[in-house]
C-alpha cells in the first residue's frame, strides 16, 4: 500500500522535473517566436539608390528591406551589367538605426565618396559610392515614420 | 515577464524538493514493507536550508537585477537542491555541511547582487585577483590538508572548515583572461602576443596544480585556457593544439604518473580488475544499470555502495534512484544553464563581459561533462565535482559566484550587444558542449537499457545479496514437504536457515559472502521468484521495490527419512550414496560425505575451500571414481560375459550410458575418459542410473531431483525432467542378469565391486529390487573411498530393506 503511494509520489517527482523543463522550453520557444516576429515587423527606414552607369543611364531603386546586395549576379538585389563588378560586390545593411555600406571582398573594391571601403561604413543621403564603373547615389528616407504615414 | 517566469520555475523546483523530501521520509517504510518503520525526517532541515535562501535570493534578483536571465537561477537552485537532498540521503552529516555551504553561497550571491552590473571592478583588479588566487593555491603547498585525512592535500583550513583554493582559481583564471584579452583585443595586437603572456600565466597555474597532483583541475585549466584563446582569436588551430597537448599529457601521464596510469587503465578496461583499481567505476555502472529507466525511487536504491558517492559519483547515485528519466532531466538542466550562459555571452554589451560569460559557461560545461563522462566510463575518471550538485563547499560557492557573474552579465538594460566579427567560435563552443551532454545521455542509455540487464547479474553486484535480506527466499522441502532449507528473520534481516545441514553438498547454500552452490544455485530462478511467477508480478515488484517478488518453495524428490538413514551410516566415512526410483528416475537419497554445516558458513567458509577432504564437492554427482569390478553385472547383461577386453569394455560403457552426462538440475561431473580405457571414471549417479536399467527391464530413466514448485497461480506445478529415458539393454537380458545377482535369502539383487588405483581404492555396492517386484522399483549405489566391502554391503542392504518396507 505504502509502496503504491510512494510510486505515485515518484511519478509526481518526475512530473515536477519535467514541468520545470517544459515551462523553460515553452517560454524559450515563445521568446524565439516573439523575437522572430518583432524582427520581421521591425520598422525600417527605406532607402533609394540611384544607379548611374558610365553611359549616364540612371535607374532608381527603392527598398524597405534591411539587406541589399549589389553585384553582377542576377540574384542580387541590384544586378549590374558591368564587367568590372564582382558577382557579389557590396552590401547595404540597416542596423543600429543606420544604413551601413560594406564591401564583399570584391575584386576591384567599393569606393565611398572616392575613398575605398574597408570596414562597414555608415552612409547618409547624397553619399555616392562606386562599384566597378557603376556609380550609385543614396537617398535615405527622411523619417522612420514617414514611410508609414 | 522575466520575474514571473523565474518565480514559476522556482515554484516547480520547490514542488520537486517537497516531493523528494516526502519520498525520503517514506522510503524506510517501503523498504520494511510496513508503516511500522523508522521514518526519516531530518532531510526536511535540508529542504528548509534550501527554501529560505532561495526565496530571499529570488526577491533580491527581482529587486536588483530585474532584467537578469530568468532561467539561470531557477536551474542552478534546482540542481543544488537536488544535490543537497541526495547528499543528505547518502549521509546526513555531509548533507548538513552542504546545507550550510549552500546557505553561505546564497548569502554571498544575495550581497553580490548589489555589485555594479558592469563588473568593472573585476576587470580593474585582474592581476591582483589572479595573484591572490595563485597565492592561496601556493599556500596549500605549505599548509595544505585533506579533510578526510589522506589523498592530495588541496585544502586550506582547520577545525572542520576547509576551503579548496583551486576551485576559485578556475573562476579567477576566467576573469583574468577575459579582462586581459578584451583589453588587448581593443588595441588590435597580433594573436601571438596575445597568447604569449596568457600562456605563461596559465602554464604557471597548470604547473602549480600538477605539482599539487590536482589533475582534474589542471585538465580543466587547459581546456578553459583553450576556450578563451579560441574565442578571442577565432583560430581553430588553438583547439587542435590544445587537444594535442591534453592527449600528450594523458599519454605521458599514463606512463609516468601512477594515478593517471591507474585511472586510464581503469577506463580502458575496467573489467580486468573489478575488485581493485576499477572497483569504483564498476560499482558506479552497476548503480546506473540498477536505476533502469524509472529509477528505484529516492531513498530506495543502494547508491552508498559506490565509494565517494557524495562528490565524485553523485551522478551515479542520482541515476540509481531516479533512473534514466531523472538523469536526462538533470542533463537538460545543465543544458539550459549552458545555453542561457552562451546567450548572455552573445548579448553582452562589451567584450570583457562576453568572454567572461562564455568562459563561465565553458567552465560549467567542461566540468559537468568531465565528471559525468567519468561516471559513465565515457572519459577517464577525474576527481572534479559536478557543479551545483556534488558535495563540496568551495565548489558550490565558486559555482554560485560564477552564476552571480552570469546574472549580472545577462542583466543588460537595453544596451546593444557588442559587435561580433566572428560568431563561429561561440557556435562551435556551444555545439561541443551540447555534443558532450548528448554523449553523456547516450552513454547513460547504453548502460541502463542495453548493458544493464547483463551487468546486474554480475557476481560483484551486491544488490542481489541485499535483496535476499528483504525478500523471503523460497523453501526447499522433501517429497513429503518436510523442510530442508528455509528463510528466517524479519524483513531487512532475513537469512537462510539449513534445517537439514547434512544435505549441504547437494542442496548447497545461499550466502552473502560465498555466493550460491548446489540446488540453491541451480534452482535460484524459482527460489528467488523470478521463474514461475507471472511476469506482471515480477514487473510490479521491480517497480515498487526494485527487487524480485517473494521466492517460491521447491519440492525435491528426496525422502528425508531414507536420507537421514544414509547419512547416519555414512558418518565418519568418505563417499556417497545414491538411491533412485528405478522407473521414474526420482532421486530418493543423495548423500555425500564428509559434509559441512552451511549454517556456520560465515566462520568456516574459508577453511572449507582449502579442506583436503573437499566437503564442498557433491561426491554423488560430481565425484568421479574408477569402476573396477562394479561393471561386471552390466557386462553380463550386455555381452553375456564378465571378463572384457578394452574394446568390449567401451561397448558396455556406451550401452549403459556411463559415457553420457546425466541431465539434472544440479552440477554434474562430465565423464572423464583418459586415453587408456580402463581409466574410465564415473560418478555414483551414473552407476545408479545404469543400475536402474537392470531393475527396470533395461530402460535408463531420466534422473530428477526437483519435483515441483509451488506457484502462486496454480499451486504445486510438476517440474519436468531434463533428460528422457533411454533403452539400454534388451529387457530379457537385463532381467536374466539381475536374477543371477539375487543372493540366497534376499528379495533384492546386489553386487559388490572394487577398484584400486595408484595407492587408493574404492568399494562399490549396487543393488535393487528384482524385475518382478510389485512395489516401487528401487536401486541404490553406495560408494566408499576405502577398501571395505563389508561396510558398503551393510549400508546398502540396510537402506534397500528400509526402502522396500516403508
Amino acid at each position: 500500500m505504502i509502496a503504491t503511494v510512494v510510486l505515485v509520489l515518484r511519478l509526481a517527482l518526475a512530473i515536477a522535473l519535467y514541468i520545470f523543463l517544459g515551462w523553460a522550453l515553452l517560454t524559450l520557444w515563445q521568446e524565439l517566436k516573439q523575437q522572430g516576429k518583432s524582427l520581421s515587423e521591425r520598422k525600417k527606414t527605406g532607402i533609394s539608390i540611384a544607379q548611374k552607369s558610365e553611359q549616364g543611364n540612371a535607374r532608381e531603386f527603392h527598398f524597405y528591406q534591411a539587406d541589399i546586395v549589389i553585384g553582377r549576379h542576377t540574384h542580387c538585389d541590384i544586378a549590374v551589367l558591368d564587367e568590372v563588378v564582382s558577382a557579389q560586390h557590396a552590401r547595404l545593411t540597416y542596423h543600429h538605426g543606420q544604413w551601413w555600406l560594406e564591401d564583399l571582398s570584391s575584386t576591384n573594391g567599393t569606393f565611398l565618396n572616392g575613398s575605398k571601403v574597408n570596414t562597414p561604413t555608415v552612409v547618409i543621403t547624397d553619399d555616392e559610392f562606386k562599384c566597378g564603373n557603376t556609380r550609385f547615389v543614396i537617398r535615405v528616407d527622411a523619417d522612420e515614420n514617414a514611410a508609414i504615414t | 515577464m522575466n520575474r514571473f517566469l523565474q518565480d514559476r520555475l522556482l515554484k516547480a523546483a520547490a514542488v520537486f524538493m517537497v516531493l523528494q523530501g516526502a519520498l525520503l521520509t517514506l522510503a524506510p517504510a517501503v523498504r520494511a514493507r510496513s508503516l511500522d518503520a523508522d521514518l526519516r525526517w531530518t532531510q526536511w532541515f535540508a529542504a528548509l536550508m534550501w527554501g529560505i535562501p532561495v526565496f530571499l535570493v529570488q526577491r533580491g534578483i527581482t529587486k536588483r537585477l530585474p532584467d537578469a536571465d530568468p532561467y539561470l537561477f531557477p536551474a542552478a537552485a534546482f540542481l543544488s537542491g537536488w544535490g543537497l537532498l541526495t547528499i543528505w540521503r547518502l549521509d546526513p552529516h555531509y548533507g548538513a555541511r552542504q546545507g550550510l555551504w549552500f546557505t553561505i553561497s546564497l548569502i554571498v550571491l544575495l550581497f553580490g547582487l548589489r555589485l555594479p552590473t558592469n563588473l568593472g571592478f573585476l576587470r580593474r583588479y585582474k592581476y591582483s585577483l589572479l595573484t591572490g588566487g595563485f597565492l592561496l593555491v601556493a599556500l596549500t603547498l605549505l599548509f595544505g590538508t585533506n579533510p578526510i585525512g589522506f589523498g592530495p592535500e588541496l585544502w586550506l583550513g582547520c577545525c572542520g572548515v576547509y576551503f579548496q583554493p583551486s576551485e576559485t582559481l578556475k573562476l579567477l583564471l576566467i576573469v583574468f583572461l577575459s579582462a586581459y584579452l578584451s583589453d588587448r583585443l581593443a588595441i588590435r595586437v597580433r594573436a601571438f602576443s596575445l597568447v604569449l603572456l596568457t600562456t605563461i600565466i596559465s602554464g604557471l597555474g597548470i604547473l602549480l596544480l600538477l605539482f599539487q597532483r590536482d589533475l582534474g583541475t589542471a585538465s580543466i585549466f587547459i581546456a578553459l585556457f583553450t576556450c578563451m584563446i579560441y574565442l578571442a582569436t577565432g583560430k581553430k588551430r588553438t583547439l587542435l593544439f590544445s587537444a594535442a597537448l591534453i592527449a600528450l599529457f594523458a599519454v605521458s601521464g599514463y606512463f609516468f604518473i601512477d594515478i593517471v596510469h591507474a585511472r586510464v587503465a581503469a577506463w580502458l578496461n575496467p573489467w580486468a580488475d573489478p575488485g581493485g583499481g576499477s572497483y569504483q567505476i564498476i560499482q558506479a555502472l552497476l548503480a546506473v544499470a540498477n536505476g533502469g529507466l524509472e529509477g528505484r525511487g529516492p531513498g530506495l536504491g543502494n547508491p552508498n555502495l559506490v565509494p565517494v558517492a557524495v562528490s565524485d559519483f553523485i551522478y551515479a547515485a542520482i541515476a540509481e534512484e531516479t533512473g534514466l528519466f531523472g538523469t536526462l532531466g538533470l542533463l537538460a538542466l545543465f543544458g539550459l544553464i549552458l545555453a542561457r550562459g552562451l546567450r548572455a555571452a552573445l548579448r553582452a554589451p562589451d567584450l570583457f563581459r562576453r568572454f567572461c560569460a562564455a568562459g563561465i559557461s565553458a567552465y560549467f560545461g567542461i566540468q559537468t561533462i568531465l565528471i559525468i563522462g567519468g561516471n559513465l566510463r565515457l572519459l577517464p575518471l577525474t576527481g572534479v565535482t559536478l557543479p551545483f550538485v556534488s558535495y563540496g563547499g568551495s565548489s558550490l560557492l565558486t559555482s554560485f559566484i560564477a552564476l552571480l557573474f552570469l546574472l549580472h552579465i545577462s542583466n543588460h538594460l537595453d544596451e546593444e550587444p557588442a559587435p561580433l566579427p566572428q560568431p563561429q567560435p561561440y557556435l562551435i563552443l556551444g555545439a561541443l558542449l551540447a555534443l558532450g551532454l548528448f554523449a553523456a545521455a547516450l552513454a547513460n542509455g547504453w548502460w541502463t537499457v542495453i548493458r544493464g540487464p547483463d551487468l546486474l547479474t554480475r557476481t560483484d553486484n551486491p544488490r542481489r545479496v541485499i535483496a535476499d535480506r528483504f525478500v523471503p527466499r523460497g523453501d526447499i522441502v522433501d517429497r513429503s514437504n518436510s523442510v530442508i532449507t528455509t528463510t528466517v528473520g524479519k524483513i531487512g534481516e532475513l537469512e537462510r536457515s539449513y534445517v537439514y545441514p547434512d544435505l549441504a553438498p547437494v542442496t548447497g547454500y545461499n550466502h552473502p559472502k560465498y555466493g550460491q552452490a548446489g540446488l540453491e544455485a541451480s534452482l535460484d530462478g524459482y527460489l528467488r521468484g523470478l521463474q514461475g511467477t507471472p511476469a506482471s508480478t515480477i514487473l510490479w515488484n521491480q517497480l515498487l521495490y526494485g527487487m524480485s517478488p517473494p521466492g517460491l518453495d521447491v519440492r525435491l524428490t528426496l525422502d528425508l527419512y531414507l536420507q537421514f538413514r544414509a547419512d547416519e551410516m555414512m558418518f565418519g566415512h568418505s563417499g556417497a550414496v545414491v538411491m533412485l526410483n528405478a522407473q521414474s528416475g526420482e532421486i530418493l537419497v543423495m548423500s555425500s560425505h564428509p559434509t559441512f554445516n552451511p549454517n556456520h558458513l560465515e566462520e568456516i567458509g574459508s577453511e572449507l575451500r582449502d579442506d583436503p577432504e573437499h566437503p564442498l564437492i557433491n561426491r554423488a554427482a560430481q565425484g568421479l571414481y574408477p569402476t573396477g569390478t562394479v561393471i561386471a553385472p552390466f557386462a553380463q547383461a550386455v555381452l553375456g560375459k564378465e571378463t572384457l577386453t578394452d574394446a568390449e569394455r567401451e561397448t558396455v560403457y556406451e550401452a549403459v550410458g556411463l559415457q553420457r552426462t546425466p541431465q539434472l538440475q544440479l552440477e554434474v561431473a562430465e565423464p572423464l575418459s583418459n586415453s587408456e580405457l580402463n581409466h574410465f571414471h564415473v560418478s555414483p549417479l551414473q552407476v545408479a542410473l545404469a543400475s536402474a536399467a537392470l531393475s527396470a527391464h533395461g530402460v535408463i530413466p531420466a534422473p530428477n531431483i526437483a519435483a515441483a514448485v509451488n506457484t502462486p497461480a496454480e499451486g504445486w506445478v510438476i517440474l519436468p525432467t531434463l533428460g528422457t529415458p533411454t533403452d539400454a539393454i534388451p529387457s530379457e537380458l537385463a532381467d536374466e542378469a539381475v536374477r543371477a545377482l539375487i543372493l540366497e535369502g534376499n528379495n533384492f539383487w546386489s553386487h559388490i565391486g572394487q577398484a584400486t588405483e595408484a595407492d587408493s581404492s574404492v568399494t562399490w555396492f549396487i543393488g535393487g529390487t528384482p524385475p518382478n517386484w510389485g512395489g516401487t522399483p528401487i536401486v541404490i549405489v553406495v560408494l566408499i573411498e576405502e577398501n571395505n566391502p563389508r561396510l558398503a554391503q551393510r549400508i546398502g542392504e540396510e537402506l534397500i530393506v528400509d526402502a522396500m518396507n516403508p
